[in-house]
């Protein structure tokens, strides 16, 4: 369980975090979302207890991270896969990090072979790839098997086997009872391995939701076709519904398609398509974060 | 704090930098001793006269201002590293606990520090009688080992001190060019230029330089300004000013 209370976190002019609260309970994957410079890695930061909030509290099993006697067995956290010494071996790397908190070597090699990275254990972790280095990122964050699981924008650098890789991870940990927060820029990436999503922007929470939920709210109209639109139109205006028309269709607001069909039948209007359309997620997203999105490219020539 | 010293103490093992230093000093005490055999060879050839004149062949006055910096340079590189590569964050997640953070490294960094300054000086020493034999002073250093071990105690002890004030800078400044530069200036310039202060306070001031408080410390400098005990004194506080300002940097400001 992930608890963050009314933190906020100033950087000398910037406030990264602002006012932020949110929970992510144990057995599904949370997803936090936001544009560049949202304050995603700023609350990780601090829920790890690497950067002092300015104000309010970041818990982990109600607990500050900082309290926690060898936390890599409650939390296991992927921050930035390049935070890494170049020299030492992908071995050694995590020797090292089992080792601060009391994990025996013998699991090590076994989270090496879980991640795919046994054929380059002796290799420096300065020459391994960026998705390698991802890798050995979550195998520093399964060592002590813990029960939260902090990942910040871990597909990056991946490619297409390992993004699937990660994703089912993701929705392993979580179906094992785990607590798992993980960021992200795109919401089509989540929307394939989040349950819920948290959305930032500017530091301050834009929506907390499940998945289902998002897409319900964000439902936007059904697209209606009839040999007799102007019949339908009256009908629907009737029950108290908006249609507008275009190219032959009718995009209808205010009922939904059940309504719309039951209420063509009474009234002996034939309809030959009916369909829901919503806005995808990617949308959904983009008109939430709008407001907030502080480093945006100039768009030219529209 | 055992899990932590231990992971500190492979951490150290597992970087190449380790083995460059150590190989450095090394590469220091070969060359101190190849000076020490010339100097001796020279003094063999020379009237007695010129004979007087001669400093001792003793490679550790060659070997010990370098191997201080080295060790100087192994102390800082054990947490600059860190932060130039990112991996203090990598590592403050694992022991979030900072002050265990920093009594673990400072307890590896001090031990490390130990054990290459007892060998350095003691080989530099044992390299020393080899070469001058049964010579008499000035070229032999020392008459015996008794007589040599206050100032061989006197070397280890700043050796250490400047592994642990390199582990501090490095703590302080976060940058491995920042803590080399510091050390370069601590070890090498700052002394130079106390020098050009009026009297007395060219004297006073360059008596706690880090450079010649080993000297006082053993006692061996004639009429020093500092008895050892106030050599010792300042040496604690070296070590006190470093660690402590890299302990505030670490516990205060975010990772
Ligand atoms: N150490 C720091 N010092 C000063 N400002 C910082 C620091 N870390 C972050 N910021 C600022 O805080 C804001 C939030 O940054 P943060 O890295 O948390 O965003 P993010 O949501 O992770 O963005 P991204 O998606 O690009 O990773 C940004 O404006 C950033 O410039
Ligand atoms: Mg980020």
């Amino acid at each position: 369980m992930i608890e963050v209370r009314q933190l906020t976190k100033r950087y000398r002019t910037t406030r990264a975090v602002d006012g932020l609260s949110f929970e992510v309970k144990p057995g599904y994957v949370a997803g936090f979302l936001g544009p560049n410079g949202a304050g995603k890695s700023t609350t990780m930061r601090a829920v790890l207890g690497l950067d002092r909030p300015t104000s309010g509290e970041a818990l982990v099993d109600g607990r500050r991270y900082a309290d926690i006697r060898r936390p890599m067995h409650h939390v296991g956290a992927l921050l930035d896969a390049g935070a890494v010494h170049g020299g030492r071996s992908a071995y050694d790397h995590l020797r090292v990090l089992a080792r601060s908190n009391g994990i025996k070597d013998r699991r090590v090699v076994a989270t090496l072979e879980q991640v795919g990275l046994a054929g380059v254990a002796d290799r420096r972790v300065g020459s391994l790839s960026l998705g390698m280095k991802q890798r050995l990122g979550v195998a520093a964050a399964l060592l002590g098997d813990p029960g939260v699981l902090l990942f910040d924008e871990p597909v990056n650098g991946l490619d297409p086997e390992g993004i699937r890789w990660i994703r089912h991870l993701m929705r392993d940990l979580a179906r094992e009872g785990r607590t798992v927060l993980v960021s992200s820029h795109l919401m089509s990436e989540m929307a394939l391995t989040a349950d819920r999503v948290i959305v930032i922007g500017r530091g301050k929470l834009i929506l907390e939701a499940s998945m289902q939920d998002l897409q319900e709210k964000f439902k936007k109209d059904v697209l209606v076709r009839s040999t007799t639109p102007d019949a339908l139109v009256a009908v629907l205006t009737a029950a108290g519904a908006t249609a507008r028309s275009e190219d032959g269709a009718l995009f209808v607001q205010g009922l939904d398609a059940p309504d719309i069909a039951d209420l063509a039948a009474r009234h002996r209007i034939p309809i030959h398509e009916l369909t829901p359309r919503s806005a995808s997620l990617e949308d959904a997203y983009l008109e939430l974060t709008e407001e907030s999105v502080e480093y945006r490219t100039k768009e030219t020539g529209r | 704090m055992t899990d932590v010293l231990n992971s500190e103490w492979l951490k150290l093992r597992s970087v190449r930098s380790t083995t460059y230093v150590l190989l450095a000093i090394a590469v220091a005490l070969l060359g101190g001793a190849l000076v020490s055999y010339l100097m001796t060879a020279d003094w063999d050839t020379s009237p007695p006269d010129l004979q007087q004149k001669f400093g001792a062949a003793d490679p550790g006055v060659m070997v010990v201002p370098f191997a201080q910096f080295c060790l100087g340079v192994l102390g800082a590189l054990a947490i600059t590293s860190e932060y130039g590569s990112g991996m203090i964050r990598t590592a403050l997640v694992s022991v979030p606990r900072r002050k265990a953070y920093l009594l673990a490294k400072t307890v590896v960094v001090a031990g490390v520090s130990l054990v290459v300054a007892l060998v350095t000086t003691l080989l530099a020493y044992q390299a020393g009688e080899l070469i001058t034999g049964d010579r008499p002073r000035p070229i032999s250093a020392y008459d015996s080992f008794g007589d040599a071990v206050p100032t061989l105690l006197a070397n280890t002890a700043s050796l250490v001190l400047l592994g642990l004030v390199g582990l501090g800078l490095g703590f302080l400044l976060r940058s491995t060019a920042g803590a080399l530069v510091t050390l370069c200036g601590l070890l090498f310039v700052l002394p130079t230029l106390t020098l050009l202060l009026p009297y007395p306070w060219n004297d006073r001031v360059y008596s706690v330089m880090l450079p010649v408080l080993a000297p006082q410390l053993s006692g061996e400098l004639p009429d020093p300004p500092l008895s050892p005990v106030g050599a010792g004194l300042v040496m604690i506080a070296y070590l006190v000013l470093a660690l402590g300002a890299g302990a505030a940097a670490l516990l205060r400001r975010d990772a």
